[in-house]
């Protein structure tokens, strides 16, 4: 038998939305994923990209492979190229198990029947969802952000910073995005299928020239070129749309889930 | 096409004598199965068993009636506020690491703004789950699951419930008493239970709708469904010679029909159950046989609804 202990004499904490949802991260394994997983490749990344010549010297056969001396923005960039893939998966899957209550009728019913509107249910989903994961991402950065200082030079604060927004922006737009395709499949895996295909199309849409600006994928590499040469200016477009989009997926969700029938 | 609106003001049904729910020209077409203009009447404070075998329309009924699906014609009137209306699925469902006081908790602070603890445990000891308050509903059996979505109905202190087939995955005993709570309800709060176990319905159910391919057969008091489709039967035990007993029964003008079965065995068929009920023990009296029992034959809601439903198509 599982049981919850409660210290004796001290009343349980009210229930509430907000609270199931901050219970469904820290009560199941769903928080200590997306923590470990970011930060993860937060110290993975500069390790490899520091020792990555010595990696390929001793796997290479034959053929010599002369590796550019690695720098700051080589620690920061393996971090990004490995957490923007895994990581995202991760984000997405643990938000359309939230999104998706639908999938199950008798728990449907017990949230539909009992909330004044859909709002009262998508909100705390979306917010819980997108914080945790920014913060997962935040843990990863700073792990990142000192391990590359320690093993590659110190990156410029600025653009660490910026990057960081960057990201989480994108990150916030990818819960938004799980919100949306929730409110078009039932099922968690179909929401996790159709998720994952627009998060995988937008950057080939980012092909053609003059959209690459304006779209949400751009966020993704942000957080790596902005310590070459870009500055944040240079990534208002796509911070705007992302907002935009997020806000209006959002709506779209919480509309098209209000409007479904059983 | 007329608007379909499962929460509409308390104004729209006034008075507190009118129906708690009402729905006019009810319809929702799967092609062909479904619900096809139905008026439903839900007197105000009563048990109403809704029933109807698998796939009459009793859970589109009941989506309907809560807003978990639209109907395609027709209007639904709720003269319950719609934080007051509690709905219990037939398989209810919960987040498997809430603890049964959260989830009950959940129901409440949903529907109700003031938090209460002793609400909450005062729903969960009427569902049996006292004892099970701080476990978690993941290790739950169905029989506790269900008394713990009969829990999170009650938390909120509900003017309406709709209970849509409570007793299903229930054991004789849990059986027993979900119907003896949904029973004591009556007055406190208008109750809609669905069910194809009919003797679950006879039990509670003061007011009875009978679905059947998605029309309404029959509405209306429980009883008078019995006496109106049922020839009312009883069968007599009495001590001694049954001659006597036989003789005063057949003079009397209820009677239709009295047939000595057994050796001290009567079969007595009345034109109404009040008649008989009321004649039986008078007629027996007045000839000074001695009745050791009296029991009814088949005046029970199934043979009703058999009774009801064998010329329908």
């Amino acid at each position: 038998m599982t049981t919850v202990a409660t210290a004796p004499g001290r009343p349980p904490k009210p229930m509430s939305a907000w609270r199931l949802e901050r219970l469904r991260m820290t009560r199941t394994p769903r928080a200590i994923a997306l923590g470990a997983i970011y930060l993860f490749f937060g110290l993975l990344g500069p390790v490899t990209a520091k020792y990555l010549q010595d990696i390929v010297n001793r796997v290479q056969s034959g053929v010599q492979v002369i590796i550019a001396h690695p720098t700051a923005k080589d620690g920061i960039a393996n971090y990004i190229s490995q957490a923007s893939q895994t990581g995202l998966i991760v984000v997405v899957v643990i938000a359309a198990g939230a999104f998706t209550f639908d999938a199950r009728r008798g728990l449907s019913v017990f949230l539909r029947t009992r909330a004044d509107n859909m709002w009262q249910l998508i909100a705390p989903r979306f917010a819980v969802n997108a914080a945790a994961a920014v913060a997962a991402y935040t843990l990863g950065t700073l792990a990142a952000w000192y391990e590359t200082a320690l093993l590659l030079g110190s990156p410029p604060a600025g653009a660490m910073l910026a990057g960081l927004l960057c990201g989480s922006v994108f990150l916030v737009f990818a819960v938004s995005v799980t919100a949306a395709a929730a409110s078009v499949a039932r099922r968690t895996l179909a929401t996790v299928g159709i998720t994952l295909g627009v998060l995988l199309t937008l950057p080939i849409l980012g092909i053609a020239g003059p959209l690459h600006a304006w779209l949400p994928s751009t966020l993704v590499t942000a957080p790596v070129a902005l310590i070459g040469h870009s500055s944040l200016g240079d990534y208002l477009p796509a911070l705007a749309t992302t907002a935009i989009s997020s806000a209006l997926l959002l709506t779209m969700a919480t509309l098209r889930l209000a409007r479904r029938d059983e | 096409m007329a608007t379909t609106s499962p929460s509409p003001p308390s104004t729209s049904l006034p008075g507190s004598d009118g129906p708690a729910v009402a729905t006019f020209g009810l319809t929702r077409d799967y092609g062909g199965t479904g619900l096809f203009d139905v008026d439903l009447r839900v007197p105000r404070g009563r048990v109403y068993g809704l029933v109807g075998p698998n796939g009459a329309g009793k859970t589109t009924m009941l989506s309907i009636i809560t807003g978990m699906r639209h109907a395609d014609r027709g209007t639904v009137e709720v003269a319950v506020p719609r934080r007051r209306v509690a709905v219990c699925p037939d398989v209810p469902e919960f987040d498997g690491w809430l603890t049964a006081f959260e989830v009950v908790d959940l129901a409440r602070s949903l529907t109700a703004c003031r938090h209460d603890d002793a609400a909450v445990l005062g729903a969960l000891r009427a569902a049996g789950l006292a004892d099970s308050a701080s476990r978690r509903v993941g290790g739950f059996s169905r029989g506790m699951t269900q008394r713990l979505g009969l829990a999170c109905a009650l938390a909120g202190d509900p003017a309406l419930l709709i209970l849509d087939e409570p007793t299903s995955a229930l054991d004789p005993a849990g059986r027993a008493e979900v119907l003896a709570l949904a029973a004591r309800l009556r007055g406190r709060c208008t109750v809609i239970f669905s069910s194809h176990i009919l003797a679950d319905v006879q039990r509670i159910a003061d007011h009875v709708g009978i679905l059947r391919a998605g029309r309404m057969l029959y509405q209306g008091p429980t009883r008078d469904l019995i006496d109106t489709y049922l020839q009312p039967r009883w069968l007599l035990r009495v001590a001694g010679d049954v001659a006597p007993a036989l003789a005063a029964i057949r003079a009397q003008p209820w009677a239709i029909r009295a047939e000595h079965t057994a050796a001290g065995e009567l079969r007595v068929d009345a034109v109404s159950l009040d008649a008989g009920e009321r004649g039986i023990p008078a007629a027996l009296a007045s000839c000074g046989a001695r009745q050791v029992s009296c029991e009814p034959l088949a005046a029970d809601l199934e043979s009703a609804f058999l009774a009801l439903t064998k010329d329908t198509p």
